[in-house]
């Protein structure tokens, strides 16, 4: 089988490919081509020289989705709602989190009130109809909005989670008024309680429903057009994959799918190489992030906001859960007002660049300190091809900081990296420790560009005592979309005391929300599905996501599932109250539609690792300058084994060990590094 | 430098880590507060704050996103606790509760937990939370307890620096009095218990920032990052000229004595990058329950104007002086009665920042709403259930025009931050009412250059008999001032309308007995504008028009903007009608 992923970045599309016949990886890179995107695909495609007839699947992530949105490129959309509640989408919640901030902005509203209808309609929060739908009333809203020119129609309805049918029928009357608009109903998209978050999820939607639609089905036809007759994939922020079909319904399910591919290849390679705990660091030129994986499943967030949380938009969808600091290869260290060093969150991005680009950058980052310290070797970046100015560098760090700081050069970029890297311990700190869990228990899986430099150093500071540096470091979210299973995620409100649950009632929910959930699935046959309750003591707000099994469910296992919500909840906060009553808010079903696991390739016979060559770099704990062995890693064989210092050069990255620290190659051809040789 | 610096030989790597590391602190505990919390006050309304305090009572760290009126005011509870107990009377595993007046000025409600945190024996610190309980016993539930409430025996349960755990130990009998005398006991306990689990959990933290860096670093870049907070206050106020700015306000009445405003003013003075707010000149301690005992107002609208979106410590505030004498309405004497303790602070932090307005003018935009809330409160029992329900929600007003833009609307009060309205699906799942509407209220918004923002009009219908609070706001008179030529925004009111009564009423009282389906207006105020109304483009003024936010009268009106039936703009009429009101303006 041939599978082949792309990915599509700021400034390039790359694109992995397996053959399981063969055992053979390929890849390739092309220049992203943002008015375009499509194009730039068929161009990635065409360069790695793969047969397009002969791809069975091929797998694609896209910043579409969330670039229409950022942009403001999307459709002209009205918004239905039900009478009294026209403003709930402009108010918000009437928050401020910038909370002395005289210059807030709220969410700017993507519907404007104009093309925001009243229908009149009623439902109870039991799904009784106080007032039955006034089908006129829709009639006269959808010829407004035709009138208006709109493209696409949200409709959300309060209670409209419990009781979908006067959604579903005022669907079909602006289906039929509006046959070419793209509709939305919120029940469709998020069936949770919480009006204004739904009704923010299901405008979005709309808003960048056709756009979407409109690149998946052009998409389809310049692939078709270069002889493609595979399955094509979209990848989703939940982490799992789905078919086009669903990509142009739900298209907000796939808007933070930029970060996943490489968490979903840490959870398979950790489970691969026995490490079912690990936490998945990602380090690029803007920011660095960091999601924690237990038991080899990926950890999830209910929902996120498009833009941050002060001004942005709600999508209250399922995604993986990232924690994201403002620390990349390009991030600028700075020296602030009252001369305390800093570094972030400001980036020279890939333009101008880093100083040492030689891109007419002039502000010192983080690789020009990595360059100075020789961590980088300026003839060996990207495999030779770009020379990298360190002179510049160092002129750099000594006037914009070292001499404002009154230190020696080297010392300022030691100084720069140890800011980063205490930031990124912070992001790590926040997926791990914060919710319960100890960083020890954990290894740490590296990837990006920036990833293999400064993973070493942050596993020291957490205590964390492995360290992976997996193959394709600097490709990693595309190997990761090579692996994915197709996944679907529904949510529903089923609000109930927990000692008077009707679980035949709950199971029938249950069985709904699977043949939902299971429709989209293309593998439906092998499809597995996994149930969680969202529980809290009654009288709280905020819910703990608990595992349940089918069986617990249909047995009406109340004392089981209340155990391991306790459990859940002494873990997470270290206290928990047994004797407190416990409340369902909703039901979570996943859909997984498991792929057939590829086999991947084993490296040739071990043999003694060497180093290819020295290089001069600098390690506070050694207190000066060391000549430091340099690894090939196209080099080593399986089950080498070598001690740090030492570098670890490869086409995209250099993995940095420090001294102490042990390095094996797996069977599979991965870093296992031991920190302190612990 | 200061000389412990030195000593620690502090590098600026560790001083970065130790800077970013405290706030994380404070805003793990809150997270952690937040998210195991039971009662709204806290997991939305986000009424507490998390903070790290010195022995001396010097702010370390406070958490981002609470309400903001907390802000630097835990100081006094610690220096208080430490004298009664002494520095050498507290053990590792005390932990203390306090709400009383006489030092913590808010209302009782607002209980404070601290636990020492410790270091080699030695006491660093505390790790403290104060947090809105949803009942404290007294006359009535939650903000049941309206300014009539005459003094502090009957608002509720006051409770003065004591131990509930001592040494590790849990005083029982304090915890079953405590339990006795609150109604929804297992909420407040429930919150106690996150209270102190958040206290712990901060001390854990310090303790593992002391063993990682070595108590002398610590401590040392303690003191250098306050420094380094003030020096960057100071530098904004020193880019301001020097002088005596002053504005004044006012409200109504307190709400037991009619017809005698309650004065507010501000003096502010500028001398070389220090400031100095004297609030001398606002009302004395009043028997309304509208005191407190805070430096709140000062501390905000400083805030707001030097440093608005940096953490807070000690330093935020040392180059800032404000003077209160004992005795004035914000330093009131015990047993002054402090229900409705903070319901004034906005109006205070406005009429500040209107000051100031002549020394910043790009930077102060006209006054907001001013009102902690469109409070909704409306309580009984469910006949159907047999428990007792509260509705709690708070619902936003217009903040004013801003010198480049337009006032956000339907937005809470400057003392209110991440403050969010109730979910009105999850309000109707969890009481017996029906929220009928949520709607902006076209033309609440002050008109100005830039508008003011607009207020809400909340409508709910009472599904069961219950008891509503119904105090009219008190900023009827002095609606939110416009600034620089701009108009006042629309006031705040409640609204009851009963059955078979076709006029809404206008009823002033806490826990006022309703029958079922009764409606409720809650009210809030628009923002004032800023700069003059026939300033703004006629295009801004279209738009409000075509998106409801402005009536075709008041663009006519107010803006001088002249538009058809089709809300197409008529050049030559706009500009004569704009001619005219210029000339009317400077007449008048």
């Amino acid at each position: 089988m041939l599978v082949v992923a792309i990915d599509i970045g700021g400034t390039f599309t790359d694109l992995m490919a397996f053959d399981d016949r063969t055992g053979r990886f390929s890849d390739s890179k092309a220049l992203s081509t943002p008015n375009r995107l499509v194009d730039g695909i068929i161009n990635c495609i065409r360069k790695s020289g793969l047969e397009s007839g002969e791809i069975d699947e091929l797998i694609h992530g896209s910043t579409t989705a969330i670039n229409t949105l950022i942009e403001k490129k999307g459709a002209k959309t009205g918004l239905l709602v039900t009478q009294g509640m026209r403003d709930v989408y402009i108010i918000g919640r009437g928050n401020r989190p910038e909370s002395y901030n005289l210059f807030f902005h709220k969410h700017r509203p993507l519907v404007p009130r104009h093309l925001t209808l009243e229908i009149k309609e009623r439902l109870l929060a039991s799904g009784e109809v106080l007032e039955p739908l006034d089908t006129a009333s829709v009639e006269t809203a959808a010829n407004f909005l035709k009138d208006k020119g709109v493209e696409a129609v949200a409709v959300c309805f309060i209670h409209s989670y419990v009781n979908p049918d006067h959604e579903r029928r005022t669907g079909e009357i602006v289906r039929r008024i509006l046959p070419n608009a793209y509709v939305s109903l919120s029940h469709e998209i998020l069936r949770e309680y919480r009006e204004f978050e739904r009704m923010s999820t299901t405008v979005v939607n709309a808003y960048i429903g056709p756009v979407v639609g409109g690149y998946v089905h052009s998409l389809k036809n310049s692939l078709a057009d270069i002889g493609f007759r595979g399955e094509l994939t979209i990848m989703q922020s939940n982490g799992g994959v789905m078919t086009p079909e669903v990509a142009t319904a739900r298209p907000v399910a796939m808007m933070e799918s930029g970060p996943v591919g490489g968490i979903i290849a840490s959870a398979r390679f950790g489970v691969a190489l026995g490490y079912k705990n690990v936490i998945s660091f990602d380090m690029g030129g803007t920011t660095a992030k960091a999601s924690l994986i237990k038991d080899g499943e990926t950890t999830m967030a209910p929902g996120y906001y498009v833009g941050g949380y002060a001004s942005g938009q709600p999508v209250m969808l399922p995604l993986v859960d990232v924690v994201e600091v403002g620390a990349g290869g390009g991030s600028i260290a700075w020296i602030d007002e009252v001369g305390a060093l800093k570094v972030g969150p400001h980036s020279a991005g890939a333009d101008p660049g880093p100083i040492c680009y030689r891109g007419g950058g002039t502000e010192p980052t983080i690789t020009d300190a990595n360059v100075l310290l020789g961590r980088l070797d300026p003839n060996q970046f990207l495999g030779g091809e770009m020379k990298l100015d360190a002179q510049g560098a160092a002129d750099g760090i000594k006037t914009k900081v070292a001499d404002a700081l009154n230190l020696s050069t080297v010392a300022a970029a030691e100084a720069i990296v140890d800011i980063a890297n205490a930031k990124m311990s912070l992001a790590v700190r926040e997926v791990s420790v914060a919710k319960g869990y100890d960083p020890r228990d954990f290894a740490l899986v590296a990837s990006g560009g920036a990833g293999p430099v400064h993973v070493c150093a942050i596993a020291r500071d957490l205590h964390v005592p492995t360290v992976i540096i997996p193959l394709f470091p600097s490709n990693f979210s595309a190997l990761g979309m090579l692996v994915a299973d197709e996944r679907h995620d529904y949510t529903r409100t089923y609000y109930t005391d927990l000692t008077n649950v009707d679980f035949t009632h709950l199971v029938r929910v249950y069985e709904e929300m699977v043949e939902q959930a299971g429709a989209g699935l293309r593998r439906k046959s092998s499809a597995q599905y996994q149930v969680h309750l969202d529980l809290r003591y009654v009288g709280q707000e905020f819910t703990l996501s608990v595992p349940v099994t089918l069986e617990q469910l249909k047995a009406g296992d109340k004392q089981g599932i209340r155990t391991a919500f306790d459990r859940l909840y002494e873990h997470r906060y270290a206290h928990h109250s047994p004797e407190e009553p416990v409340e369902i808010i909703n039901v979570r079903v996943a859909a997984l539609g498991k792929k057939p696991q590829l086999e991947f390739p084993r490296l040739g016979p071990a043999g003694q690792a060497k180093p290819a060559r020295t290089r001069k770099a600098y390690f506070a704990e050694a207190g000066r300058e060391t000549e430091c062995p340099v690894y090939e890693r196209a080099e080593l064989g399986a089950g080498a084994k070598f001690s740090g210092p030492a570098l670890i050069q490869e086409h995209g990255t250099t993995t940095v060990m420090m001294e102490g620290d042990v390095c094996t190659v797996a069977q599979t051809g991965e870093l296992i590094i031991r920190i302190r040789g612990e | 430098m200061d000389a412990r610096v030195k000593e620690a030989n502090l590098d600026p790597v560790t001083l970065e880590v130790i800077r970013n590391a405290l706030p994380a602190i404070s805003n793990e505990m809150a997270a952690d507060l937040q998210r195991t919390s039971y009662n709204m006050m806290i997991y939305e309304v986000r009424d507490y704050c998390t903070a790290l305090v010195d022995v001396n009572g010097d702010l370390i760290s406070q958490n981002v996103g609470g309400v903001s009126h907390f802000v630097a005011d835990l100081g006094v509870l610690i220096t208080d606790g430490v004298k009664r107990y002494g520095a050498n009377g507290f053990k590792p595993g005390d932990v203390l509760i306090t709400n009383h007046q006489a030092v913590a000025g808010q209302h009782l409600n607002n209980v404070a937990i601290y636990v020492p945190c410790f270091f080699e024996g030695e006491l660093m610190m505390f790790a403290i939370v104060r947090a809105h309980w949803v009942d404290i016993g007294g006359l009535s539930t939650g903000f049941g307890a309206g300014p009539d409430v005459a003094d502090p025996w009957l608002e509720g349960l006051q409770l003065d620096q004591l131990k509930i755990y001592d040494d590790g130990k849990p005083d029982e009998t304090l915890y079953r009095v405590i339990r006795d005398n609150i109604r929804f006991p297992e909420s407040s306990l429930g919150d106690m218990k996150s209270q102190i689990a958040a206290c712990r959990l901060g001390v854990r933290r310090m303790e593992e920032l002391y063993r990682k860096y070595g108590r002398p670093t610590v401590v040392a870049a303690i003191a250098q990052i306050a420094e380094e907070t003030q020096t960057k206050c100071r530098n904004v106020v020193s880019a301001l000229k020097d002088g005596v700015y002053q504005a004044e306000s006012s409200f109504d009445d307190d709400g037991v004595l009619k017809d005698d405003p309650v004065r507010i003013h501000a003096k502010v003075t500028i001398a070389r990058g220090s400031m100095t707010i004297d609030l001398s000149g606002c009302s004395r301690e009043r028997k309304a329950a509208i005191n407190s005992r805070t430096l709140a107002g000062a501390r905000v609208a400083y805030k707001a104007i030097t440093a608005p979106l940096e953490p807070v410590n000690e330093g935020s505030f040392r180059a800032l002086n404000v003077i209160i004498p004992e005795g004035s309405i914000m330093m009131a004497r015990y047993p002054a009665p402090m229900v409705n303790w903070s319901s004034i602070v906005p109006t205070v932090v406005d009429t500040i920042l209107t000051a100031l307005a002549p020394a910043m003018p790009d930077r102060v935009p006209a006054a907001h709403h001013a009102l902690l809330g469109g409070a909704v409160v409306f309580f009984g029992v469910d006949p159907k259930t047999g428990r007792r329900f509260v509705v709690q929600s708070l619902e936003g007003g217009g903040w004013g025009g801003r010198p480049s833009e337009d006032g956000e609307s339907g937005t809470v009060s400057v003392c209110q931050g991440d403050v969010r309205n109730g979910s009105i699906e999850g309000i109707e799942l969890k009481c017996p009412v029906l929220v009928e509407s949520r709607e902006l209220r076209t033309d609440s918004g002050g008109a100005g250059r830039f508008r003011g923002g607009l207020g809400i009009d909340l409508t709910v219908r009472n599904l069961v008999e219950g008891r509503w609070n119904l105090n009219q706001p008190r900023r009827v008179k002095c609606a939110p001032w416009g600034l620089w030529g701009g108009a006042p925004g629309g006031t705040a009111a409640y609204l009851l309308g009963t059955p078979g009564r076709n006029e809404w009423d206008m009823v002033d009282a806490s826990r006022h007995p309703v029958p079922a389906h009764s409606r409720v207006v809650v009210r809030t105020g628009g923002g004032g504008g800023w700069g003059k109304p026939v300033a703004r483009d006629p295009k801004r003024v279209q738009w409000d028009v075509v998106e409801g936010l402005v009536s075709r009268e008041a663009a006519r009106e107010r803006y001088g903007v002249v538009l058809n039936e089709a809300n197409e703009i008529d050049e030559a009429a706009t500009r004569a009608l704009r001619q005219r009101l210029e000339a009317q303006a400077a007449g008048a």
